[in-house]
């Protein structure tokens, strides 16, 4: 053999021994090798819970399972570069209500109608907002409900049963110091607090984007206020908006740590937990770590309410199949088993966020945290953002502008006429405007 | 036929061993980049990735029309002209002073210096997110048990693009003490001694005859640190997400959320371009002028 044929050789071996290996590993789902469904999971307790469980599914199944488990703000980065690529390494994708729109209307869900229908998976006990939120997408099903994240208030009980605290603010505000019952209300009293004791009034998530954004729209809901009207024009730039960034201004300004211009929901969270805070707007499913005593010195002294006024803000996440994954029968069979009774109920009680009436009015949950009847009235009222292709970019654009007004001083009006001409473009480029 | 000259068939198979490295920056660097630039003229998006509609050049001109890309131009050219400098003047002098035979244990120096180096940036974000947290971090204790006031290090929009600075400074400025203290180590000792013979000082010497001996190394280290700033990205996210308001909106982050929230592969493709063209045109400026003086 010549030279140059030993070398062409030595290269189509040295080429295609690799190749035979990536194409081994698609394979992978063949007949007689196990599954291993790979899932991209947010840093959040109910992940850490589900982790646990997980030798139970494989015991079950023989289905390996592996989680990725990231911070929130790397999962959407990550998921699209999956879903463009021939293949996608994750599997069963957790779906941010943010995205519910996004992920079906690229293609990039496989519908569940038929694997529902098949199984006879009853979905009859899921609350109906959150189907609307992560369930649904124009009348198809591509989600199960997993995880509700819907804001409500949570506020120290023993602040209100201080009796000097009391006679003080009822000599200045001539009635009694209780819990709010209105947004006007629920500000001044976080003013007061931080005026009159030790603590913050309120833990506020004032970061750019997504905290600062998620935490005014229970202002904005509180008062009634919208994003579009139903034929998708935004109506963002109106009285209401104005009275809730007056709001939100004045209790970031007076009410709330300096620094929560900068915070996220974890720092909010840090705050409230070391005691430091008199209240937050915040995820209802933080309520069970502060009864966590290694954690928090809070136990048994916080109580959760619904955002006082009109709703509050939904929040959830879906379970769903990548339509690129050549494993869909052993996902739909990994959420099969984490959304059966058994298993919500399990992680309900270990702290978790559930989403259907069975697991929220089951007796022995409803001992363990008797706030649900509160979390069930919360989820029934709550409305979350608008959901279509660009709700993360229009999500970005309102904690934007948002923040230019509370750390920049942006004329409120100018701010808001920004976000009109904005949002209108977003749903003329999503084809939902004419 | 008319055979080759020695030489000529010398220099073919130099060719010859360079096709396969060229074929490889063909299919990784010249590919995308040939790619993106058909990708900014065209419209084409995450939801409907098709080269369907050509649109010229109207994408730039939606971007020289946002005022937003402009804070970030800003932003970002205030960011590279404060990091560069900062960590050139600091680096080159932790590097004199490890370059003087008096140091003891300079490995341990070294190994110190290289910690910062070699970690994430979303790492050292992280880290630098929880020291300088301005109601629960440790650095704000300290500064008050020292009697300083209070400081919003993340929240104050006059602030914010400091804060990011000096944790950028820390991270990198090892690098340049690295590249420079290697520079100097090499240095010939003839020109230092007839400095000495001739009455120069530690300044004068440092001035006019160690700093242009070392002009390619501190070119090198410039242009390095000049091109990676301009890319800076990985911080912005962890620690401010671009704000307050958009005070800290890096270029890099204002593409990498029209790729990733607008889903707009054309426009981020057209800010990639511009981005490219001022970072080769401040790479051939700096060459240019180093160069120039150093002949």
């Amino acid at each position: 053999m010549k030279k140059r044929e030993l070398f062409v050789c030595v290269l189509v071996v040295c080429l295609l021994v690799p190749l035979s290996v990536f194409s081994a590993g698609s394979r992978e789902s063949g007949a007689g090798k196990p599954v291993t469904l790979n899932l991209l999971m947010e840093d959040v307790p109910d992940t850490q819970i589900i982790k646990n469980m997980l030798p139970e599914f494989e015991a079950k199944t023989g289905i390996k399972v592996n989680f990725e488990i990231v911070q929130y703000t790397d999962m959407h980065t990550k998921l699209i570069t999956q879903f463009l690529a021939p293949t996608s390494t994750y599997d069963v994708i957790e779906v941010d209500n943010y995205w519910a729109g996004e992920f079906p209307a690229a293609g990039w869900l496989e519908p569940l109608d038929e694997y529902v229908k098949k199984d006879n998976f009853d979905m009859s006990v899921y609350v109906p907002a959150m189907m609307e939120m992560v369930g649904y997408y124009k009348d198809k099903l591509y989600m199960i409900p997993m995880y509700n994240y819907t804001m409500a208030l949570m506020y120290r009980n023993d602040v209100f049963t201080d009796k000097a605290l009391h006679d003080k603010y009822r000599k200045q505000f001539g009635k009694d110091f209780a819990p709010p019952v209105s947004l006007d209300e629920y500000v001044e009293q976080c003013i007061f607090v931080q005026a009159n004791t030790n603590m913050y009034g309120s833990a506020m998530q004032g970061g750019k984007g997504d905290p600062i954004a998620m935490e005014w729209s229970n202002y904005f809901f509180a008062l009634g206020g919208r994003i579009y009207d139903d034929n998708w024009k935004a109506t963002i730039n109106g009285p209401i908006a104005l009275k809730a960034i007056e709001l939100y201004k004045k209790n970031i300004a007076q009410g709330a740590p300096a620094g929560a211009t900068s915070y996220t929901l974890e720092d909010s969270l840090r705050m409230m937990s070391a005691g430091e805070a008199f209240s937050f707007i915040s995820y209802n499913w933080m309520l069970a770590q502060f009864q966590d005593e290694k954690v928090s010195k809070l136990k048994d002294k916080v109580q959760l309410v619904p955002v006082p006024g009109e709703s509050g803000l939904a929040g959830g996440w879906g379970w769903a199949i990548a339509a690129n994954t050549p494993k869909k029968d052993a996902a739909w069979e990994f959420i099969k088993w984490v959304e059966s009774p058994a298993v919500v109920k399990a992680r309900a009680l270990a702290g978790g966020a559930p989403t259907r009436y069975d697991v929220l009015r089951d007796a022995e949950v409803l001992a363990k945290y008797p706030y649900y009847n509160e979390v069930e009235e919360i989820l029934e009222k709550a409305r979350p953002v608008p959901e279509f292709e660009y709700s993360s970019q229009m999500v970005e654009m309102l904690g934007r502008e948002l923040s230019l007004i509370v750390s920049s001083g942006k004329d409120p009006k100018a701010a808001l006429a920004q976000l009109e001409k904005d949002f209108n473009e977003l749903a003329k480029k999503a084809n939902l405007q004419k | 036929m008319k055979r080759m000259s020695f030489q000529a068939r010398y220099r073919m198979i130099g060719y010859q061993f360079l096709i396969p490295t060229f074929l490889v920056l063909l299919l990784v660097v010249a590919m995308p980049l040939l790619f993106s630039l058909v990708l900014s003229m065209f419209r084409y998006t995450f939801l409907s990735p098709r080269l369907n509609e050509f649109v010229g050049f109207s994408n730039y001109a939606s971007v020289v029309h946002d005022q937003y890309f402009w804070n970030s131009v800003k932003v970002t050219f205030l960011f590279v002209l404060m990091v560069v400098p900062l960590e050139f003047f600091i680096g080159y002098g932790i590097a004199l002073m490890l370059s003087r035979p008096e140091i003891r244990f300079k490995s341990i120096f070294y190994f110190i210096l290289t910690i910062p180096m070699v970690m994430s940036p979303v790492a050292v974000g992280l880290i630098w997110r929880m020291l300088l947290h301005p109601e629960l971090g440790v650095v704000n204790y300290l500064l008050g048990k020292l009697g300083f006031g209070y400081v919003n290090w993340f929240g104050d929009e006059r602030l914010a693009l400091f804060t990011v600075t000096l944790v950028d400074v820390w991270q990198q400025v090892s690098f340049m003490v690295l590249l420079l203290l290697s520079g100097i180590t090499s240095l010939p000792k003839e020109p230092f001694e007839s400095a000495t013979i001739d009455g120069a000082n530690w300044l004068q010497t440092l001035l006019f005859v160690k700093t242009p001996l070392l002009m390619p190394i501190i070119t090198v280290a410039l242009l390095q640190r000049v091109i990676t700033s301009f890319k800076t990205y990985d911080l912005v996210y962890i620690l401010t997400s671009g704000g307050p308001g958009v005070s800290t909106d890096l270029i890099s982050y204002n593409i990498y959320r029209t790729t990733f929230m607008g889903l707009d592969l054309s426009v981020a493709s057209a800010v990639s371009y511009m981005l490219l063209i001022v970072i080769l045109a401040i790479t051939v400026v700096i060459f240019r002028s180093t160069m120039k003086g150093n002949e």
